[in-house]
């Protein structure tokens, strides 16, 4: 072939954690553990807040991870085969999405207008919206949402991991179908998700581009997730060969892409709103531009879009791993702070807050992401080696 | 039209061989040779010693040219030369702007590029030289110019035989 000028050596070997990061993952779930019974006795709002938020931005990298094995499968991509497994990862979190969400109900009282009677009765505007928003119908959903999900992480994942074993090349084939059925799934079950789990905090607003937006923020911060671990795995030995800077620059290019992307929709968004200028539009946003949240509020836009955007655009910086690391840490960082900026601003008017419960239960579903996803890489074989396309991943190469 | 070089010119019938020529000519010294290919062939670039186009810097420049002349515009024509109050928004109103600037960069940069590539490539060739018909198709080839350095007609000759050519012809392009 055409790259035989490159000499390749490829091995994998079994993941094993260091000590430091298990302790670290232990120490982060316990921090969480003790926030959240800390919290629920003595300020169950502050504590629900922040769970929501740790929970949402976790929950999307599970999703995330899921949505671009999804994709490769769809595209039936050659290039990705050697780093798909490492994404395929990120979906043993799912079943602690689908108990998160549940878990989450507990403080629906505190955090959504619509379950409390006396709101009920003084709005009749919220009254109306009961059909959907009420919390028999939103456990319901919630469960569909995340067993779907699990589901088919079970099915796709599944199928990749038995072709480890046998090498049947047919399970590909039937890894493309179950990709184009999850890509439908994946757009309206994620979307309902978003809306009840954050755009119903505040009942009266209304954003029909609101799906859009998280999931163009998860897939971003997903892939920046996706590059750490690449860069990881690669540079502390345990996949030669099967991970280049070659797979590298591809991811960073999609970073970049969704960098993009999300500020698109983020505009599309804000300025139908300030252009109409409706008021039961504008809440959202003005809720955001009065003091401290102004500060947030632009924030995303230059941390979130602008400096990554110019960061990633040189093609060197994308094959560049120490700039790439920063890069990737602002994305990661600034996903979290969209997802605070889209909780917050609901129940803290004027004063920004930030303290130990969002960092404690933040630390939590780190932690747990940690846990559930090193016990999928231990368990399992950090690359799909059996995959038919893998010689196309193997000699990937991008061209100038 | 642009005038084509006389030079000559060897044949290759598979990629590994057009892969390895185009490497050996390069580490011989010659600057000026072209590979010809019916398809992009990976590794080409660093056989071949193919540097980076220049490109892409036509494309950024051009598009902040056209993020600037998008506000220009916007700014002039809404709050300068014809100001009219739209639903008692400011005249300058930036969120508003955006949209134009946006598309005026996409425009600059897009059109500019393959104005840029059309020049790169010294498009368009009308009647250009043949060398071999199939080298559309399925054959592959080197073209060195009599002026690189240290081209000696002769010697040229034999190092195309030592690559193992299928064909040498004495050529333009």
């Amino acid at each position: 072939m055409g790259s035989s000028n490159h000499s390749v050596s490829l091995s994998v070997k079994k993941f094993e954690p260091s000590q430091q990061l298990k302790t670290l993952a232990i120490a982060l779930t316990a921090l969480g553990f003790l926030g959240f019974v800390i919290g629920f006795i003595k300020n169950p709002e502050r504590m629900w807040t922040s769970y929501l938020t740790a929970f949402f931005y976790v929950t999307c990298f599970a999703t995330g991870g899921l949505f671009f094995v999804t994709i490769q499968h769809v595209a039936k991509a050659g290039w990705s085969a050697g780093i798909r497994r490492l994404a395929e990862g990120f979906t043993a979190f799912l079943p602690v999405t689908l108990i998160g969400s549940l878990v989450l109900l507990l403080g629906s009282g505190k955090l959504y207008q619509w379950t409390r009677p006396e709101i009920l009765e003084a709005s009749p505007l919220i009254a109306s919206k009961t059909a959907y928003l009420n919390l028999p119908f939103m456990t319901l959903r919630l469960i569909v949402f995340g067993a779907l999900a699990i589901i088919f992480a079970k099915l796709m994942v599944g199928n990749s991991l038995k072709q480890d074993q046998n090498g049947d090349e047919s399970l590909t084939t039937k890894n493309t179908a179950l990709g184009v059925a999850y890509t439908l799934i994946f757009a309206i079950t994620f979307s309902i998700f978003s809306v009840d789990l954050l755009m119903s905090l505040l009942p009266t607003w209304y954003s029909t581009i609101y799906g859009v937006y998280t999931f163009a923020g998860s897939i971003q911060s997903t892939f920046a997730l996706l590059i750490l671990i690449m860069l990881y795995m690669k540079n502390k030995g345990f996949i030669t060969g099967y991970v280049t800077i070659e797979h590298v620059h591809d991811v960073a290019k999609f970073l970049k892409g969704f960098t993009v992307f999300w500020a698109y929709i983020a505009f599309s968004q804000f300025m139908l709103i300030w252009y109409a200028n409706i008021p039961e539009e504008t809440e959202f946003y003005l809720m955001r531009a009065q003091g401290g949240w102004m500060v947030i509020s632009m924030s995303l836009l230059i941390l979130k879009f602008i400096v990554p955007f110019l960061a990633l655009l040189p093609r060197g910086a994308k094959r560049n791993e120490g700039h790439l690391v920063l890069v990737c840490a602002l994305v990661l960082i600034m996903q979290y702070v969209d997802i605070y900026w889209l909780v917050y601003p609901t129940f803290f008017d004027n004063h920004v807050v930030f303290g130990f419960y969002e960092v404690a239960l933040l630390a939590g579903f780190v932690g747990i992401f940690m846990l559930t996803v090193m016990k999928f890489y231990q368990t399992h074989s950090l690359v799909a080696i059996k995959d038919p396309r893998m010689h196309e991943s193997v000699n990937h190469h991008v061209s100038y | 039209m642009a005038k084509y070089k006389q030079g000559l010119a060897a044949i290759f019938l598979t990629e590994e061989q057009i892969l390895e020529a185009a490497r050996k000519t390069r580490e011989r010294g010659f600057t000026k040779f072209e590979a010809i290919s019916p398809y992009p062939i990976h590794g080409m670039e660093e056989a071949a010693g193919i540097k980076r186009s220049w490109i892409p810097y036509v494309t950024f420049v051009m598009g902040l040219v056209g993020l600037s002349a998008g506000l220009g515009l916007t700014w002039w024509t809404s709050a300068v030369n014809w100001p009219i109050n739209v639903g008692g928004k400011p005249l300058f109103s930036l969120p508003a702007f955006i949209p134009i600037m946006f598309e005026l960069t996409i425009l600059f940069a897009a059109l500019s590029s393959v104005a840029a590539m059309f020049y790169a490539c010294g498009l368009p060739k009308v009647n250009p030289p043949i060398i071999d018909k199939d080298l559309t198709c399925h054959k592959f080839a080197i073209f060195i110019p009599e002026d690189d350095t240290g081209y000696e007609e002769s010697k040229v000759q034999e190092f195309f035989k030592s690559l193992g050519a299928s064909e040498i012809k004495k050529t333009e392009f």
